[in-house]
């Protein structure tokens, strides 16, 4: 593996408001291909490190990062970067749906159109594959006029996808994706997970180790550790679930399944 | 002593529902008492004829459109561009708190200092005598803080959700203003600006020194010396020089025809407040 740079770097990254540290000292490497997992009990800043990697964070007034995140080298967080352009490159789905208020069409474009300019022709062919990716094509290509919001949560969700494949991001975040759904829906999406990954690095916070099990091929266990969240073990996932290290990893396994 | 005490409450907030409805009923019985017998279709097609007391209100009611048109379209822009730079491009809560204010006391200023500053500065200072584009204009200033406020507010109430999900696709910061701010707030513009319409129509204090006169003025054509008849000014006349009975009932009509337009105005921003309460509560 090391021979192969890896698509995204960690680099000694911190997160702090104000008041407290949210995050100590986080080193990562994800590489290209993998399902890359971060699990971890609640208010751990699961949810915060993934958001750090393509700057969401700096929507919200009063959060400072020190430390570095690289994606192929290049670096997210240096003064000259283009925040949107790594936006664009880094994808993100979130736990809840989040639909706008227009036609299915028009969602699965709602980034494409303006990011990259397509033209009508391409726009078309860009609906249509995004909608195959995500497995939506055959359920909603005779309706692709009608309003997003008339999909079942579970469509909604993969509707998402859409939109974030529609860019062509080379990394996808996702933050606890089938959190909202139900069993059949969730099935659905951690298959599609499994054939995007042959095209796509994902990173994916989730509660459900069994999810985790099935899913991602490394994992990181972050927990708060003195105040703050920090990463007290990561690797394969199949050797870290079934010989964790980290005694509190062991305890927050037998607890959890 | 308890159950007294929530009575006395009772029958106290009653009797403030009874008086609230008992205005709005008793004004608005009034003026159709005395103003229904003036409306007829040749009401509303005539022009002015004898010192008001003959003839209709055809000018005034063109006057007054021309005057809230000039006020919307001068608005709108504004109120937009204010909206989006407390929400958006202020980025110290000072800033914004200032603008706010700014807002709260533009929209507190009596309605007479209105008509003297724009006296002073389009009548006087631009030259431009009596004119619709004076009018219009103090007008689109004295809407303006409730067309920004509602639209604000608006905006505010966008989920930020949204504007993450935008963002995270890569978008920048003025596709995000256009395809979500702007987008799902546009409701916002239009009961807003409805709102400050139905003030705009029936105020005469800002209109009198810059914009109107009681007769002979037709279809403007020209900026300068170029005034509108309107609704306001010629119920003001009317009630203040005229003694000839004939008058009366004119005068009462056209206080009708004001308070029509007042009230559909309010009533068509009604929807979209309500929807916008719906969804602030999700």
């Amino acid at each position: 593996m090391s021979e192969v740079p890896p698509i995204l770097q960690i680099q000694k990254l911190e997160v702090r408001t104000h008041a407290r540290l949210l995050l100590r000292n986080i080193t990562l490497s994800i590489f290209e291909g993998e399902i890359f997992g971060l699990i971890g009990p609640s208010g751990a800043g699961k949810s915060t490190l993934l958001r750090s990697l393509n700057r969401l964070n700096d929507l919200l007034p009063g959060l400072y990062v020190k430390g570095d995140v690289l994606l192929r080298g290049q670096s997210v967080y240096a003064r000259d970067t283009d925040v949107n352009s790594i936006r664009t490159r880094i994808g993100m789905l979130f736990q809840q749906p989040v639909i706008f208020p227009t036609t299915i069409r028009e969602n699965v474009l709602f980034g494409a159109k303006r990011v990259l300019a397509l033209g009508k022709v391409e726009q078309t062919v860009r609906v249509e594959s995004a909608l195959r990716e995500s497995s939506l094509w055959d359920e909603v290509k005779d309706r692709l006029q009608q309003p997003a919001s008339a999909l079942s949560v579970g469509q909604q969700q993969r509707l998402c996808l859409a939109r974030a494949l529609a860019v062509q991001p080379e990394v996808l975040l996702m933050d606890e994706p089938t959190s909202a759904l139900d069993p059949r829906s969730t099935a659905a999406i951690e298959e599609l997970l499994l054939r995007l990954k042959t095209r796509h690095t994902i990173v994916i916070v989730t509660h459900n180790i069994t999810q985790a099990r099935r899913v991602t091929n490394s994992l990181a266990f972050v927990a708060i550790q003195d105040g703050a969240g920090e990463i007290l073990e990561h690797g394969a996932t199949k050797a870290l679930l079934s010989a964790p290290k980290n005694p509190i990893l062991a305890d927050y396994l037998t607890h959890s399944s | 002593m308890r159950k007294a005490k929530d009575l006395l409450l009772g029958t106290l907030l009653g009797a403030c529902l009874l008086a609230t409805l008992a205005i709005v009923g008793g004004l608005v019985f009034a003026i159709v008492h005395r103003g229904w017998p003036a409306i007829s279709v040749s009401f509303f097609t005539e022009q002015i004829r004898l010192v008001g007391a003959d003839g209709g209100i055809f000018w005034n009611l063109i006057g007054t459109g021309i005057l809230l048109v000039t006020a919307l379209l001068a608005s709108a822009p504004c109120a937009v561009s204010l909206a989006l730079l407390e929400r958006v491009w202020l980025r110290s809560p000072q800033l914004r708190r200032l603008l706010r204010l700014a807002l709260y006391t533009i929209n507190g200023l009596p309605s007479i200092v209105f008509g003297i500053f724009g006296f002073i500065v389009f009548v006087q200072w631009c030259g431009w005598g009596k004119s619709w584009l004076a009018g219009g204009l103090v007008l689109a200033m004295s809407m303006l803080p409730t067309v920004t406020i509602v639209l604000l507010e608006r905006i505010a109430a966008i989920p930020t959700r949204y504007v993450e999900a935008a963002a995270a696709l890569g978008l920048n910061r003025t596709q995000i203003v256009w395809a979500v701010l702007m987008r799902q707030s546009w409701g916002g513009l239009i009961s807003g600006s409805l709102l400050g319409l139905a003030r705009a129509a029936g105020e005469t204090a800002p209109i009198m020194f810059t914009a109107t006169i009681f007769a002979g003025a037709t279809f403007p054509r020209a900026v300068v010396e170029s005034p509108v008849l309107t609704l306001s000014y010629h119920i003001f006349i009317l009630a203040q020089d005229s003694f000839a009975p004939a008058v009366g009932t004119k005068l009462w009509g056209a206080a009708l025809v004001l308070l029509g337009l007042v009230f559909s105005f309010t009533l068509a921003a009604l929807p979209a407040r309500l929807r916008q309460h719906e969804e602030s509560n999700v």
